[in-house]
């Protein structure tokens, strides 16, 4: 999985990339956000757009980022949730505990 | 290319390491290409064989690299089946439960794999491999 950074607004935005599916990814993803929150960053959107698929365990990676960024005060968000992913989250009732957009404006004026 | 009409057998030794899990997807979205499945219908297939491969490499093998998983596709004109078997002695698949705690981080994989799936079966093998049976029907086309 690649992780990438940018800021826009006060919002911090991670494009992942590739395939979201634990072992050295939950380690990584976690640096990202613990990083971001050490920062002060407490406004996070995740892009998944260019994410080919995840697991079980990749999505024990998102919910473990999830509640570590609640637990500190601050949200994250979802982007670009493909329509094989978003049938994951579905089964799997996660669509009930992710807010997701397809819009990048919307998902950072949802912050506002 | 697939014959639509006729059935087709793959197999496929993989290590028991996470990298490999695309493989199983590629040949899938390769070769369910040329039969009148529907994208989702291969989506759905791809997610559920990527969760018995986890679990086989996780629970089965134990992550041990030179510990292989074992993956035979079936492609028929009305459906594809998917054989995974592991070295692992199974787990209690008739007392499972799925989470109820949303926020758990873990335990997912079944349900996946049961709500993606038309059959789903877990048994022993005599020779001590563990085997998940997947099936897929594919919707004829309109």
């Amino acid at each position: 999985m690649k992780i990438k950074e940018r800021k826009r607004d006060g919002v911090a935005i991670l494009e992942l990339g590739g395939k979201l599916m634990g072992g050295p990814d939950a380690i990584a993803f976690g640096d990202t956000l613990k990083t971001l929150i050490h920062e002060g960053s407490l406004n996070i959107i995740v892009d998944l757009g260019k994410v080919s698929w995840v697991n079980s365990t990749g999505l024990g990676i998102l919910i473990s980022g999830y509640s570590t960024v609640k637990k500190n005060g601050g949200e994250l968000k979802l982007l670009n949730v493909s329509d094989r992913i978003e049938s994951i989250f579905m089964v799997s009732k996660l669509h009930t505990v992710f807010v997701s957009f397809s819009d990048e404006d919307e998902a950072v004026q949802s912050f506002a | 290319m697939t014959d639509p009409a006729q059935s087709q057998h793959v197999e496929l030794r993989i290590p028991s390491q996470l990298l490999y899990l695309g493989v199983p997807d590629a040949i899938l979205m390769e070769l369910a290409g040329d039969l009148p499945a529907s994208q989702k219908e291969i989506d759905e297939l791809s997610t559920s064989v990527i969760e018995a491969c986890t679990n086989a490499m996780e629970h089965g093998n134990g992550m041990e690299a030179d510990r292989f998983v074992e993956i035979h596709f079936e492609f028929s004109p009305d459906r594809i089946d998917v054989t995974v078997l592991d070295n692992g002695c199974g787990f209690d698949h008739e007392g499972w439960r799925p989470p109820t705690d949303l926020l758990r981080e873990r335990g997912r994989g079944i349900t996946i794999m049961r709500e993606f799936t038309d059959e789903l079966l877990f048994d022993l093998l005599p020779d001590g491999r563990f085997r998940v049976r997947l099936r897929k029907n594919i919707a004829p086309a309109d």
